[in-house]
């Protein structure tokens, strides 16, 4: 390390750690609201209560949106995992004219500022009656999941040596052998990441799905609808259980690929 | 060359066609398109002219630049700071970097309500240091975008960044300082110069992060900060002019992609 004075270091530490604090802080704040007895939004809360998470569970509106979120983020994660893996495979292992182009089209969701995308998929899904479709949110939402799982599964069949299949292969396996037998047991813990990552990624979307879902309601469109309107401490119980599950899926991806000893390669 | 894999690729082509690159097509093709008159340029015109757009454009520009400069100022000592430390100590600031950036975005702006409001926790820390009577309304003003904005983006900077500082060889600075050089010097001769194609790059995609921010704006905002893509919720939903709110998303994307451009070369000389 550079050495510099024991006062630098300290002016050093100081400030890493505010920074950190101020990443962390809206999620440190959040969850003991939601444990609040209080109305209104004071911290540190007043008392202990699990009213907001009843009266959250209690709702038929939160619960349909929960529905809403799970069914599409479920469908939508499956169809991207599929649909980009293979194509992450087609890139990586093949060569054909357009590659480039390709790849760099399949990125774009993560480029493109996401209002542009919201209105041109509401334009484009007005013009052809699928707007406020739960078939229009799910294709949305999948094209959105296709960069994380491409970033993913790219680097993993990068790294997954070419010659073990050749092997594979020569040896007389069948191709579903191939797939089944050599490649997913090694791909696992990655197919795991891209698939959690565009699942977390579907479930907090915001921004696309209040511009098409029309009547449907996720559970982020609900919070930012809410939000706009007034301030309910029945938000504070939500965010924390988007916090936990959250929390969950990555610690989960992170256990499962220090395991593999693919950590590093994921997330730097 | 004999061409191999396309087949893997192809469905997925097919979706981002029709279901991407389509709709972003029809939408550049409705900003030159008149109802009756075919082909136009009067939705452009209608840019330059309104001074309702300047001024979008002007808060479009304006916070973003401060929320960039915030979160290199915030950003580069943290990610310097993570480089030097142990590797349990590193892990855990790696999680506290890493988690944020996967909270939904709701969440981490809410909470800013909680911790900026009038009665929030900043407002009774300063006065009860008697920095202020008054509450200082964070809220509901640019400075509450700015700080919610520079809040969100900080990961995709400090994760970048440190991922370069990291690749950095500790025997350079050791030689530096073996032939007598300053610790000031070790640093601003030979550390920063390396961190600095990293650093811009970042930058750059924080930047670009930030020109299509919505709900930041929206939530801290409360409709008085309005930028580009809160017109652009105002022009789709409220009061449906079409053809307007498209002209302004081909600028909005055309700024874009020649950022991005400009951030790909410098990500490619960042990762030599």
């Amino acid at each position: 390390m550079i050495g510099g004075s024991p006062w630098t270091r300290r002016a050093l530490a100081t400030a890493g750690i505010l920074g950190l604090v101020f990443l962390t802080v809206p999620i440190l704040v959040v969850i003991p609201m939601s444990f609040s007895s209080a109305k209104a939004l004071t911290f540190p809360p007043p008392g202990f209560s699990l009213r907001w998470y009843d009266a959250f569970f209690g709702s038929p509106q939160w619960m349909d949106a929960m529905w809403t979120s799970t069914f599409v983020a479920l469908i939508s994660s499956v169809a991207a995992l599929l649909l980009g893996g293979l194509a992450a495979y087609g890139l990586r292992r093949g060569s054909f004219a357009g590659r480039d182009w390709a790849e760099g089209n399949f990125m774009a969701p993560l480029i493109v500022p996401t209002i542009i995308v919201a209105i041109a998929l509401y334009l484009g899904l007005a013009k052809i009656g699928l707007l406020g479709s739960l078939v229009g949110l799910v294709v949305a939402h999948t094209l959105l999941s296709v960069p994380l799982v491409m970033m993913v599964m790219g680097v993993a069949i990068r790294e997954f040596d070419p010659r073990i299949e050749q092997v594979a292969w020569s040896l007389g396996a069948s191709w579903r052998y191939t797939v089944w037998k050599v490649m997913l047991p090694n791909l696992a813990p990655s197919v795991f990441a891209a698939w959690t990552f565009a699942f977390i990624g579907s479930f907090d979307e915001v921004i696309v799905t209040s511009f098409i879902a029309g009547r449907y309601d996720t559970v982020p469109k609900k919070m930012f609808t809410e939000l706009i309107l007034e301030v309910n401490p029945t938000i504070t119980a939500v965010a924390t259980l988007l916090i936990g599950l959250t929390v969950l899926a990555l610690a989960a991806v992170t256990v499962i690929l220090a395991r593999a000893g693919k950590l590093k390669q994921t997330i730097v | 060359m004999r061409s191999t894999g396309f087949s893997f690729v192809a469905p997925l082509l097919v979706l981002m066609v029709v279901a991407f690159n389509l709709p972003i097509l029809y939408m550049l093709g409705l900003a030159f398109w008149e109802k009756g008159r075919g082909f136009t340029l009067e939705h452009y015109e209608g840019l330059v002219e309104a001074p309702v757009y300047l001024r979008v454009l002007g808060n479009t520009m304006r916070i973003p630049v401060i929320a960039t400069l915030a979160n290199v100022i915030i950003g580069y000592p943290l990610a310097h700071w993570m480089r030097g430390l142990q590797n349990r100590a590193r892990l855990v600031a790696i999680a506290l970097v890493v988690l944020p950036f996967w909270v939904s975005i709701l969440v981490r702006t809410y909470a800013w309500i909680v911790v900026l409001g009038n009665g929030g926790l900043v407002n009774r820390a300063l006065q009860w240091l008697g920095l202020t009577d008054a509450p200082v309304s964070f809220l509901y003003n640019e400075l509450g975008v700015t700080i919610g904005m520079a809040n969100v983006l900080l990961p995709f900077l400090v994760l970048p960044l440190f991922a370069a500082m990291i690749r950095i060889d500790d025997r350079l600075m050791q030689a530096a300082a073996s032939l007598g050089a300053s610790p000031r010097t070790i640093f601003w001769k030979i550390y920063f110069p390396l961190t600095l194609p990293a650093l811009a790059a970042g930058t750059l995609l924080v930047f670009i992060l930030c020109l299509g921010f919505y709900v930041t704006p929206a939530i801290l905002g409360g409709g008085r900060v309005p930028m580009i893509s809160n017109l652009l919720d105002t022009l789709i939903n409220q009061i449906p002019r079409w053809e307007q709110a498209s002209a302004i998303s081909t600028v909005l994307l055309i700024v874009t992609l020649a950022i991005f451009a400009a951030y790909r070369r410098l990500d490619r000389k960042a990762s030599l």
